[in-house]
């Protein structure tokens, strides 16, 4: 099938990752920002999953069955609207089936947050918005915050890190007020998108933290 | 994210291996050493520093010998200070004896001296990291730790939570990113910045290289840019729900057009707009100032 535009182009997107690259899919990155963009994130969390690999940390498969479920149940990923999104999740299923799974999710978590915004990337955004497209990610960082409320750490430490969460969630709560004000303002959503991506972050780095402890 | 690191090749040389391979020891420091511990370690170009301590300001300073000089200072015996060297890499951690020590007891200080050609991994949760002339890439790691950087290139990657990140006559690619530090960036030589940081203000005063990009974001808080009548770049600066003060002569950008629900926004070009800098907050303030 030759490829001439996004919607093509997305529905050869696991083969791309995997490697398979045809002359007419190079020719429409080269010139489509957005896809680009959608594949510069997708090489990211291949990359993130690599070195997890050799950090051997390790996810909870809980995790991204739950975000999956939440994310195509609620609104930010439609596999029947988007054939080409379950392609997407089998590669993505695979680039972490080869990463040991004994331990604790730090990267992983971060690396869910950004395959769920690399899925809902601003294009898709703009066209699926609905005042309940965050709830899945911001409930699996929730469930993720409970877990670690026992996490041992320097408590200077751990004061800083639940102070600068409040301060996230804070931005959280102000973006997501923004973006039901005017729900057509990407910038908002991007700074809400960033601030759920900055909350797993944090959160990661609590639990590598609970890991090493 | 972590920096570009530069493979380690084993040294091929018996020659070679003579000289590195005694350095291929655990030492740990025990009480009998006292609070004061110095190693020395031969290296060759381009030696890789890994430092890990939770606690203390690490000092890292560049000079002449193709040798690493660690001298730690330990608050109390019940923090142990260990240096490995494998191959040419040097890893300098500190661990905490099994105790209920208070976090000042388990404090250790720092000084090191290294090739210029060095690259760093620093890791260090409450202190300060401060490096000075060091001209190979860096990744610097804190929580509420301070990061003060002079005179280094390569390319710099500094993640805090809510420490500050200093920044002095600084080249190369710098990526920074923090949610309540403060970032300050002066008399600047660097090609690429890219520094987020949420709640914290960023300051920029430098030299805008032709191609190079600048991208400063906040939340909340100042971004303060200083330029000077030459500089030559295209900007973009866009405050959600703040301000955007301008002292700059743009000329109205001809490929940019108004932004749906920005409270201020402001585009244009600088001379002939040869930099690119993007300025973006969402309720801060942005100021766009003449340098002095």
């Amino acid at each position: 099938m030759s490829v001439a535009n996004c919607s093509q182009f997305l529905n050869q997107l696991e083969q791309w990752m995997e490697g398979q690259r045809p002359a007419d899919a190079q020719s429409h990155l080269r010139s489509c920002p957005t896809c680009q963009g959608l594949v510069e994130d997708l090489s990211s969390i291949e990359q993130t999953a690599l070195s997890m690999g050799a950090t051997e940390t390790a996810p909870p498969d809980r995790l991204w069955a739950s975000l999956r479920a939440q994310l195509e149940q609620e609104g930010i990923i439609r596999t029947e609207a988007h054939g080409w999104i379950p392609g997407v999740i089998h590669w993505f299923d695979g680039v972490f089936s080869a990463v040991p799974r004994p331990a604790l999710a730090g990267a992983y978590l971060v690396a869910l947050v950004g395959i769920s915004l690399a899925l809902a990337g601003p294009g898709y955004r703009r066209s699926n918005w609905n005042d309940n497209a965050t709830r899945p990610l911001s409930a699996q960082l929730e469930a993720e915050q409970d877990t670690l409320a026992g996490v041992p750490s320097d408590p200077a430490v751990t004061a800083s890190l639940e102070k600068n969460l409040a301060i996230v969630d804070n931005y959280i709560a102000l973006c997501e007020k923004s973006v039901q004000e005017d729900p057509e303002n990407e910038i908002a959503r991007d700074y809400l998108y960033g601030a759920y991506q900055q909350k797993a972050e944090l959160l990661a780095e609590m639990s590598e933290r609970g890991a090493g402890q | 994210m972590t920096a570009q690191t530069q493979p380690v090749g084993i040294p091929r040389s018996w020659k070679t291996a003579s000289v590195l391979l005694p350095g291929l020891v655990l030492m740990s420091a025990g009480p009998a050493l006292g609070d004061r511990i110095e190693r020395h370690f031969k290296v060759e170009s381009h030696p890789i520093v890994t430092i890990h301590n939770p606690t203390g300001t690490v000092t890292v300073r560049a000079w002449t010998k193709a040798e690493v000089l660690v001298i730690a200072k330990r608050a109390t015996d019940r923090v142990e200070v260990d240096t490995e060297q494998n191959a040419n890499r040097v890893e300098i951690s500190t661990r905490q004896i099994p105790d209920n020590a208070s976090p000042n007891d388990l404090r250790a200080d720092f000084e090191i001296s290294v090739p210029e050609d060095t690259e760093l991994q620093i890791h260090d949760d409450s202190g300060g990291v401060n490096v000075s002339n060091v001209l190979g890439d860096m990744n610097v790691e804190t929580i509420g730790a301070e990061v003060a950087l002079e005179d280094t290139a390569g390319f710099l990657n500094v993640n805090t939570v809510d420490g500050g990140f200093q920044c002095s006559r600084c080249a190369g690619r710098i990526e920074a990113h923090s949610i309540s530090g403060n970032f300050r960036f002066a008399e600047m030589r660097s090609y690429h910045v890219h520094a987020q940081t949420s709640e914290g203000n960023i300051f920029f005063s430098g030299e805008f290289f032709p191609s190079g990009i600048y991208q400063l974001k906040n939340y909340s808080g100042v971004i303060e840019v200083r330029f000077q009548p030459g500089d030559s770049f295209d900007i973009s600066a866009t405050s959600l729900k703040g301000k955007v003060n301008n002292e700059a002569k743009l000329t109205p950008s001809s490929h940019h057009h108004s932004v749906r629900g920005v409270g201020n926004a402001l585009f244009g070009s600088m001379n002939t707009g040869r930099a690119k800098v993007e300025l973006s907050s969402f309720d801060g303030t942005i100021n766009i100032l003449k340098r002095d």
